[in-house]
Order: C-alpha cells, then structure tokens, then sequence
C-alpha cells in the first residue's frame, strides 16, 4: 500500500493504518528551526534548510525527512509567499535565532539596533513594511496599513486587488510543480489561494505595497455585522475570481491532486467563536458552497478547511457547506473532546490534526506524556478511517526535538511500522 | 426624556449614535458625567461581558460595544477631569515581548475601560522593565499580560518574575491568553487568571477590593 494508498483510504472512512501529515501546506508543518534539529537528529545532510513560508517562517519537509517523518503527503505549493514575492531565486539569510535559512530572493529584510526584523511587499523597500519579527521572536506579524475609513465612500473593489486570475507565470508555475509530484507514491495536497473568504490573516494584505478598503483586524470583524453589504460584494467578486482559477487549475492538475486546502478562516477562538452561527450562514456559508459544490461536481478532490479554536457549534455548518476535512481540531478549545468529535461528526467529516496539543503537550511535555497524549488520540480518532495524523497547526519554535521525535515514533509504533 | 437604561442598552448593544445623543441627552437633563459612567456605561459594558461569557455575542459585537462606549466616554472624561474626578483604579494591560497579538488583550482594555477603571495600555511586544515603570509611574494596582505564542509563555514568566522581584506593594498580576490556563498562571506564580474578557473585569474587581 502506497502512501496516496493510505490517505486515500482514510479519506473514504475506511480502516487502515493512520496516513501521516507533516509538511504539506503552512498549516501542517514545522518551525524551520524545528526542521534542521530533526534533520540533525536523524542524521541527514546538514544544509540550510529552505523557509517554505516566510511569514510563519516554516520550512521545507524535503523527501527524506518526509520520510524519516512518516509523513504520506507532499504539498503542490502556490508560486506567491505572504509578501508578495515569489518563492525563487533563493539565497542564505541568518535569522535572529542563529540559524542560516534560505529564503527567497524577495525577502530582503531590513533589520534595525533593537533587533527586530521588517519585511516588505514585494520586497520593495521603498514601501511602508507589512511584516514585523519582533526581537525574540520567531515568526513574522502583519502590520496593519489602514487608510483612514471613510464610510459614505467605501469601496469593495479596493479589498479584491489580491483577488486575480491566474496569470501566464502561475500556469507554467503549476505545470512544473504538477510535473514534480506526478507519479508520487504520497498523497498530493494543494491550494491555489483566493478560496478562503474573510481570513484574518490576510486582510491586512502583507503582499500589497498599498492595500486600500478594509484592512484593519478589528475593523474587519466590526464589518461583519455593521458593513455586511460590502463583505458580501467582496466574497461575490472573490468567488467569482476562484471558480475561474479552479476551472484553469483543475484542467492543469487532473488527477494529480488528492486535497485541496480552500481556507484558512479561523471561526474559533480559544473557548468561543469569533463570529455566530447565523453569521456563518448569512455571510460565509454560499459562498463555500460554491466552491465545495463547484470541486466536488467537476473534481476527485477533497476539501479541507482550517479553522483553529472552539468551532463545535459550527461543525455540522462546514460539513453542510461541503468541506471534506477538518484541521487543525483543536482539542484544548472549548468543546473540542476528541471522543465526542469522533462520535458526532466521525462518518462525515475527516479529521486532519488533533493529534498533539501543539500548546502545552508538545513544547512543554515529557516526551512520555506525549507519547501518551499521541496514542491516545490514534485509538479516538482512527477507527473506521476519517483520520490523517497531524499536530494541532504548525510545531512551533523551541519544541523540544525529543518530543517531536516521541510523537513520530508513537505513530510509527500505533502502526505497526518498522523505523 | 431620555432614561439611563436607554443608554445602558445603547452601549450593550453597540449603537454607536444613538449612545453619543442620549449621552448629551442626559447630560443635559442634568445627570452628572460620573453618575453616566457608573450607572449606564459600567452596567452596559457588564451586560456585554455577561453576553459574551455565555457565548450570546461573538467578537464582533464586542468592539461595536466597545466602540460606542468610547464615543460616550470622549464626551465625558474631559468633564470628569475637570471636575477633578479620577477612576478608583490605574491598571496597566500589554501583550508580553516578542509577541505582537493584540485581539484578546484589546478586548480586555476595553472591558477594563468599560468598568470604570483608568486603563493604560502599553501596546504589544512589552517589556518586563516597561510594565515595571508604567506600574510605578502610574501607581497602579494591577498589570495585565496577555501572551497568544507558546513561544512567549517563557517571557510571561520572566515577566512575573520581574514584577513580583520589584515587591511593589498592592501590586497584582493577572495573566491571560489563548495558550494560558490556570495551571500555568499558578505555576509563573500569577496572582490571577481569566479565560475570557468577561472574567477578567470579576477577577479585577476581586483583587482590587479593599480587603484583598
């Protein structure tokens, strides 16, 4: 049984062992830090491991860690980085933490006395800077460039400027990147952007050198219920623009992919939702379906959706709008007990994480507790499939790598697969 | 004539005009500026945090409170200030170093603001040092941190370590954050810990009484 065999499996609720994720989009993968001490701990070749994601600054699974791992998935990743520049031309850039990472050739930082870390659209320097590594810190923030809002002359063109149709360079992007991973005995898991609608993380727009409308956070959250006309004339034009990019991308893809990541929208917060169901309904819920409906009509494809926090409440919504999968399932929010997820949503829904509280277990356990905390969660979720093993979001800097290594071999052994 | 609750549940319920014009409504029919804040916004602010304890209202509906509680309040703290009437409590609120989130620790200054204490807000990515001189400049009572990271957990603790090194006395620290729990409060030696803003406005008011 192949990999692709194994999550393909998973993916159609039938038992089998536990498929394995690590690395295949930026919201299943690891630390660049954390990379180079696993490559260190399973003793392959030391070279500056390559930032897959400059704004969380996750790094490159390459095939043989992926292996090493466990992982049965490879990403098919997009041609743009949260900055606006494009993944290439890469060369070495120390970070704060010591270590030597490659990056692309757009990330040129500008770094002051103090120790923090500016970066800048489209790695233009003569712009205002739309990421900020704060001394000590790990991972890029957005800075949030709003224009003053003028409310009697709002436009929503100004938030769709990201929202555009796959151009020449993105085609012959996706035709080498389809060229890499056909004929890959692992599942293939892809995203082509513009399918999430109102990710916070995006609104703020780091890869515009001037974003205009809406772009503030807390102005965003307020236009849910105060400019809702405006949201929806964004999400009409930013479907628009997706079913387009699908259309295009599904023709260059075929059956080459196996997951499609549509959104990253986090609903959830630690212990409630950011937004109610009703809200979800009237705002978010067409325009999923649209996607969902338009993937599953003319595609093999799954589809997957992020939403961090305590989303129970808005499960049976996702599964309704026609989501496939689940992730991260955050089990240490309000609701999330893993036993009762698999029990009300398991048939339906296909869980993609929940394997490891990436809060407190992972970073701050013992090794054993982990391997307690990993097994356990295997025996709830993997029954009759519907289970693709993945930490709870992205491992996080400074985890120990002996906990990590813990978690990977607890999976290995639930297997029943030799190291 | 416009009645105090009429303002209670224009603020609760986030009508930004509708607060602005019975607050000078009322001002006019001769309610002080501190009989406003303690007995329409203070309550008003509570119902929000009740509502979004019980999961009644989201996010958004508490930045348009908030939002409209300020609007009142820029009408009324220059007439308080005039009026040589100053909040009971300073309290002083950031996000601790190396962490720029700000959502949750914005809605608890809000909701501090909300319950009639002076807030200082230190922004994000705040020193120890910094918490420490804006406590002792402003005489403040309590400090909040708010960490999102478990990459910050460790500056949260050498946070606490700092403030309850200085031995300020009547010094609080209260802690909170999506990876924070109870545990880890007890553990940096916090003197409290709120899930949700909401609480946080009962755990001030717990440890700012008199007899704490």
């Amino acid at each position: 049984m192949t990999s692709r065999d194994k999550v393909q499996r998973a993916l159609r609720h039938e038992a089998g062992p536990v498929p394995v994720d690590f690395g295949s989009t930026g919201l299943t993968g690891l630390h660049v830090s954390g990379i180079a001490a696993l490559r260190a701990h399973y003793g392959l070749p030391d070279h500056p491991v390559k930032v897959s994601e400059p704004y969380q600054m996750l790094g490159e699974v390459e095939a043989d860690l992926a292996h090493a791992l466990g992982s049965d998935c490879v990403g098919a990743n997009g041609r743009g980085t949260m900055f606006g520049f494009p993944a290439e031309g890469w060369h070495e850039w120390r970070a704060p933490w010591g270590q030597v990472v490659l990056v692309p050739a757009g990330f040129r930082p500008r770094e002051d006395a103090s120790g923090d870390v500016y970066l800048f659209p489209g790695g233009d320097s003569t712009v205002a800077p739309s990421g900020h590594l704060p001394a000590g810190g790990y991972f890029f923030d957005a800075l949030v460039r709003q224009e003053p809002i003028d409310e009697d002359h709002l436009n929503p063109a100004d938030n769709c400027e990201e929202f555009t149709l796959l151009d020449p360079a993105d085609i012959a992007h996706w035709q080498r990147e389809f060229a890499r991973v056909r004929g890959e005995t692992r599942a293939v898991v892809s995203g082509i952007g513009g399918t999430g609608f109102g990710d916070i993380a995006l609104v703020p727009a780091t890869f515009l050198k001037h974003p205009k409308g809406i772009r503030d956070v807390s102005e965003w959250y307020i236009s849910l219920l105060e400019r809702p006309d405006y949201v929806h004339r964004v999400f009409t034009y930013q479907c628009d623009i997706a079913l387009k990019n699908l259309a295009t991308f599904a023709a260059l893809a075929g059956d080459t992919v196996d997951v499609l990541m549509i959104c990253g929208t986090d609903f959830g917060t630690q212990h409630s939702q950011f937004c109610s169901v009703a809200t979800f309904d009237a705002l978010y819920a067409p325009y999923y379906r649209q996607i969902n409906d338009w993937i599953h009509r003319h595609t093999p494809w799954k589809t997957f959706k992020h939403s961090c926090g305590a989303i129970r409440p808005l499960i049976d919504r996702f599964i309704d709008v026609g989501f496939d999968i689940l992730n991260p399932v955050q089990c240490s929010a309000t609701g999330m007990d893993p036993a009762r997820l698999k029990a009300d949503f398991g048939d339906r829904l296909v869980f993609w994480g929940g394997g490891v509280d990436t809060q407190h277990t992972l970073p701050f356990g013992t090794p054993a507790e982990v391997r307690t905390q990993v097994t356990e969660r295997l025996r709830t979720f993997s029954p009759g499939g519907g289970f693709v093993f993945n930490t709870i979001h992205n491992i996080q800097a400074r985890t120990p790598v002996a906990n990590i290594v813990a978690m990977v071999d607890a999976v290995r052994d639930f297997n029943g697969t030799p190291a | 004539m416009a009645e105090l609750t009429e303002l209670t549940t224009a603020v609760a319920t986030g009508q930004r005009a509708a607060t602005l014009r019975l607050t000078q409504e009322l001002l006019a029919a001769g309610h002080t500026p501190s009989s406003l804040v303690e007995r329409a916004l203070v309550p008003g602010m509570a119902i929000v945090g009740e509502q979004f304890k019980r999961n009644e209202i989201f996010v958004p509906e508490m930045l348009i409170a908030a939002r409209a509680m300020k609007e009142a309040l820029k009408i009324l703290e220059p007439l308080l200030i005039a009026a040589g009437i100053k909040p009971k409590y300073t309290v002083i609120i950031g996000t601790v170093q190396g962490d720029l989130h700000d959502i949750g620790k914005n809605l608890i200054s809000m909701m501090w603001r909300g319950a009639g204490f002076a807030v200082v807000d230190l922004g994000t990515n705040v020193s120890a040092e910094r918490y420490l001189a804006a406590a002792l400049e402003h005489q403040a009572r309590l400090i909040g941190l708010s960490a999102l990271l478990t990459t910050t957990m460790p500056a949260m603790k050498e946070t606490v370590r700092v403030l309850k090194a200085a031995g300020v006395p009547h010094l609080r620290v209260v802690v909170g954050g999506a990876p924070i729990t109870q545990q880890f409060a007890d553990e940096i030696g916090a003197d409290g810990y709120a899930a949700d803003a909401g609480s946080a406005v009962e755990l001030a008011h717990r440890l700012l009484a008199p007899a704490a």
